[in-house]
């Protein structure tokens, strides 16, 4: 495992329409820690000003660690989650 | 829980596995459509819809007026025609407004025509309460539906549950009542408790209809539930169990066909059946169930609770909706009162 974990960040995610917005809270994660994802795949539902949005997997690779938890409230700039690339 | 596949890792809230059920029929039959009150734009105001309209377009995923007697017997008509239609009634409690078209042609066209036709149609609609909506939009009804010949009641406790029923009812020859409750769908502005977020395994299969599922073994009580208070009764069991009584909890999932055989299994072994209802009090599945004990396993009841709405409207007002709404004291308290 000599690849770099990658971060997993909000600013990527955020919708174009809320820009102006700068706060969000996790409603629902769909993958543990630990669990081997492919790039596109679903990893967390987010709602940011009352509307969902779902955050896909960067990568193919291994979601090492989860930092958002459900009900965790965040910012623009915060990081979600770190996965290890395979 | 009681899970019965392999582990994927990929856990899915209740909402989308009934929509990836629904999606995956889709795919397969063409005949099934999905028709309903804000289920094409808005994906369903509780995401029961989410992503149809924009894989299957308006042809296959219709939103329809504000008119539940048309558009629920125009899913009949399409039904009898070959259809496989789901059609979705945004509250259970809005039934009333379209009654005749689902108890006396629904329920009954297959019976009425010497089975010249049959009504291959599934009416999916969102019950409970637990979020402050009042007394018009938080009743579970499980009790009305299931007490009228002719339908089959569904009423899924998990992801898991949801979808393997969801393939089920729409791969039925006959009318199905889908009734899911907004507290279990995962939503981010209605979050659920812990429990019905699940693995789901991402090929279809198929839960058989009238096979309760024991979500919890005891030995000490039976918890015979469904919907939501299968979660309320599991963390009711946990505060028991801390006190060295050992509940078994028993979701039924569908309430016809009705798992008579689990139930009274449960029963003989314990010997005290505790049941919980979100629905009404009387003339409910709490009735129901006791009286399935009492007459097939009498000689083995030692004391039998209900626990269930008084039959009161539901408030509105969070304090006295929490007040009527069993929660997991509730339970576990009339659990305590069969143990003496």
């Amino acid at each position: 495992m000599s690849t770099e974990r990658i971060a997993v960040e909000l600013a990527s995610a955020w919708p174009e329409d809320a820009e102006s917005v700068d706060e969000g809270v996790v409603a629902n994660w769909f993958v543990r820690e630990g669990a081997t994802v492919d790039a596109g795949d679903t990893l967390c539902e987010i709602q940011i000003e009352k509307v969902s949005v779902d955050v896909p997997a960067p990568a193919d690779g291994v979601l090492e660690e989860i930092v958002l938890h459900e009900n965790d409230e965040f910012t623009h700039d915060d990081t979600l989650a770190y996965l290890r690339p395979d | 829980m009681a899970q019965k596949t392999t582990s994927t890792g990929r856990e899915l809230t209740m909402s989308r596995a009934m929509v990836e059920a629904v999606a995956d029929e889709m795919r397969e039959d063409e005949e099934v459509f999905l028709m309903g009150e804000d289920v094409a734009d808005y994906g369903g105001i509780f995401s029961s819809a989410t992503g149809l309209r924009e894989e299957f377009g308006y042809d296959r995923v219709m939103d329809v007026p504000i008119s539940e007697t048309s558009y629920i017997g125009a899913g009949v008509g399409a039904a009898q025609a070959g259809m496989r239609p789901i059609v979705e009634l945004m509250f259970a409690d809005f039934f009333g407004v379209a009654m005749d078209q689902i108890y006396n042609n629904m329920a009954k066209n297959t019976y009425m025509s010497g089975g010249a036709v049959n009504v291959p149609m599934v009416l999916t609609t969102a019950v409970g309460g637990t979020y402050n909506d009042a007394a018009q939009h938080s009743q579970t009804l499980y009790g009305t539906f299931a007490h009228l010949p002719g339908m089959k009641v569904v009423v899924p406790s998990t992801a898991h549950d949801a979808k393997g029923l969801m393939h089920s009812a729409i791969r039925d020859d006959d009318p199905v009542v889908y009734m899911f409750h907004k507290r279990l769908m995962g939503l981010g502005w209605m979050p659920s408790p812990d429990g019905p977020k699940t693995e789901v395994p991402e090929d279809p299969y198929a839960i058989p209809f009238g096979e309760a599922d024991v979500k919890r073994e005891g030995e000490d009580a039976t918890v015979v539930t469904l919907g939501l208070h299968v979660h309320r009764a599991m963390d009711a069991a946990e505060a028991l169990a801390e006190d060295g009584i050992d509940a078994e909890v028993v979701d039924l999932r569908t309430l016809t066909p009705l798992d008579t055989e689990t139930v009274l299994e449960s029963v003989r072994k314990t010997g005290r059946l505790v049941v919980v209802d979100e629905d009404y009090h009387s003339y409910g599945v709490t009735g129901e169930i006791v009286s399935v004990a009492a007459e097939d396993a009498l000689a083995d009841l030692e004391a039998v609770e209900r626990v269930a709405l008084p039959d009161v409207p539901i408030p509105y007002a969070r304090p006295l909706e929490n007040e009527v709404i069993p929660d997991a004291d509730d339970i576990a308290a009339a659990v305590r009162a069969t143990q003496e």
